[in-house]
């Protein structure tokens, strides 16, 4: 699975990088680091990715899933 | 509702096809009283007409109050106020719409991302921990008006590099500004003379700094002073002083507000306190869900720029709307158990700090400032209640809603 962050959604809330702090962080205004590129979520961390993308606000994060 | 029908009323001079209705929101209610009529008109229906000033509409629904929030282009902050569409303040870059928002945007938002508090926290926590340890011996405190009030104000000034000894002033004047602010008729003059106090204060401020051989470090109105706008130009000192206003109104009085509700909750809910000290990580999501539950925005005023249709509304240009964000923070439509407080809610894609371009930038002070008062409060005063069992009342949903009052007590410590 990878998670993408549409860098013309994304304002800022830092909702997702609390939820997982250990996929996502956030550059010196507030917005996730990386955005407008999909990230591999590890194994482990495909329930946070999965937290992140239910709570940010502007629908900005999205999960791709590969068969 | 003080009327409300399917007929179109006299003072509405078009078709609008919901139901019409006259009220004022500005009217102090006791708690709750808001949220509990944005959960009616929202079950009751998506969209209305308030009759109150031109006459607005109101979307009650989570899918609505998005799309407003997300079409910039249609809605304009020109007015945030719906029952005031020519306000006679301008807050940049509150009131800026895209293109130019961003560019201002740009400038703040470093000084209140998180990398800035998490180097403003040992200040923050440092002034949160003093006025705790004074409050704690006293055994009560009316917390709106104390605590409340006076730990975001010290906290915001701190952060923006405002000596903490004038912090007095600025109490007094977001207390006048907010009176009016509602939509009061009486509170207006208050309102008008408080915003140019704030204006002054500015005013001056930056005329001390002009003249500094090098900027003041950590400090927000000598930076602007050498801030451009989109690398092209200096700000105008027109542009310095709408910014640094509008911050001291949004930053004070807004986390003074959802403190107060925050802490209500405690208060009555001594298993949620209990929660919080043994589990001190759900702190954050405990926030959070106080930011939905309990937000502070009763509703969002946006002006539209051309003819549309817009989820049911033929909405022309220069209407006004309002997104009311409190009903759609608990829209069961797309929230689980909306209609309850969960301590440690995950999915909570709330808009108690709004959405597109516009959100909060002081969110993330907002947030920290909470967690941080209640680690502090707690871990000096671990069970406390509300000192009354009179009716507390809330300043009007108008604008923005706060507890007026909030006397708590607890075993005086020493």
């Amino acid at each position: 699975m990878k998670i993408y962050i549409d860098p013309d959604e994304c304002t800022g809330h830092g909702r997702c990088y609390r939820l997982a702090p250990d996929l996502l962080t956030y550059d010196d205004e507030g917005y996730v680091s990386i955005r407008g590129q999909p990230i591999e979520v590890p194994k482990d961390q495909i329930e946070f990715a999965q937290e992140a993308e239910g709570t940010c606000p502007e629908g900005a994060i999205s999960l791709i899933h590969e068969d | 509702m003080t009327t409300a029908s399917e007929s179109i009323e006299a003072t509405v001079d078009r078709e609008v096809r919901c139901p019409v209705f006259h009220q004022d929101f500005s009217e102090e209610k006791p708690l709750g009283s808001y949220w509990a009529l944005a959960d009616r008109l929202r079950e009751q229906g998506p969209l209305y007409f308030n009759s109150f000033a031109q006459g607005y509409w109101i979307f009650t629904r989570y899918d609505a109050v998005r799309d407003i929030y997300k079409n910039p282009e249609i809605f304009s902050s020109e007015s945030i106020t719906p029952w005031d569409p020519e306000p006679i303040y301008r807050f940049v870059p509150t009131q800026i719409d895209p293109p130019k928002h961003i560019k201002y945007r740009r400038i703040l938002n470093p000084w209140f991302s998180p990398r800035q508090m998490d180097a403003a926290e040992p200040m923050i926590r440092s002034i949160c921990r003093r006025l705790v340890e004074e409050t704690a011996p006293l055994g009560r405190s009316n917390f709106v008006q104390e605590f409340a009030l006076r730990y975001p104000t010290e906290a915001f000034l701190g952060v923006i590099g405002v000596d903490l000894a004038h912090a007095d002033r600025f109490l007094v004047w977001v207390e006048d500004f907010f009176r009016g602010f509602g939509g009061d008729v009486e509170g207006q003059q208050g309102m008008a003379d408080a915003l140019q106090s704030i204006r002054q204060y500015w005013v001056d401020a930056l005329a001390e700094r002009r003249n500094d051989p090098a900027p003041r470090e950590g400090d927000l109105a000598s930076y602007l002073l050498g801030a451009d706008y989109d690398e092209e130009r200096p700000l105008t000192d027109e542009e310095r002083l709408d910014m640094l206003t509008v911050l001291v109104l949004a930053g004070l009085d807004t986390t003074r507000a959802q403190l107060g509700y925050m802490f209500r909750h405690l208060a009555m809910h001594p298993e949620d306190r209990r929660r919080l000290l043994d589990e001190p990580e759900l702190i954050p999501s405990a926030v959070e869900e106080v930011l939905r539950f309990y937000t502070m925005i009763f509703g969002d005023g946006r002006k539209v720029t051309r003819d549309l249709e817009f989820h049911g509304a033929q909405l022309r240009k220069g209407d006004m709307v309002y997104g009311l964000v409190s009903a759609a923070n608990r829209d069961p439509r797309v929230y689980e158990r909306a209609n309850e407080y969960v301590i440690d809610r995950k999915k909570n894609h709330h808009f108690g700090f709004a959405s597109g371009p516009h959100r909060c930038l002081g969110l993330h002070l907002a947030r920290r400032e909470m967690q941080v008062a209640v680690e502090e409060w707690l871990r000096v005063i671990p069970d406390f209640w509300l000192a009354t069992d009179s009716v507390i009342m809330e300043r009007g949903g108008g604008a923005m809603t706060a507890p007026l009052d909030m006397p708590l007590e607890w075993e005086p410590v020493a």
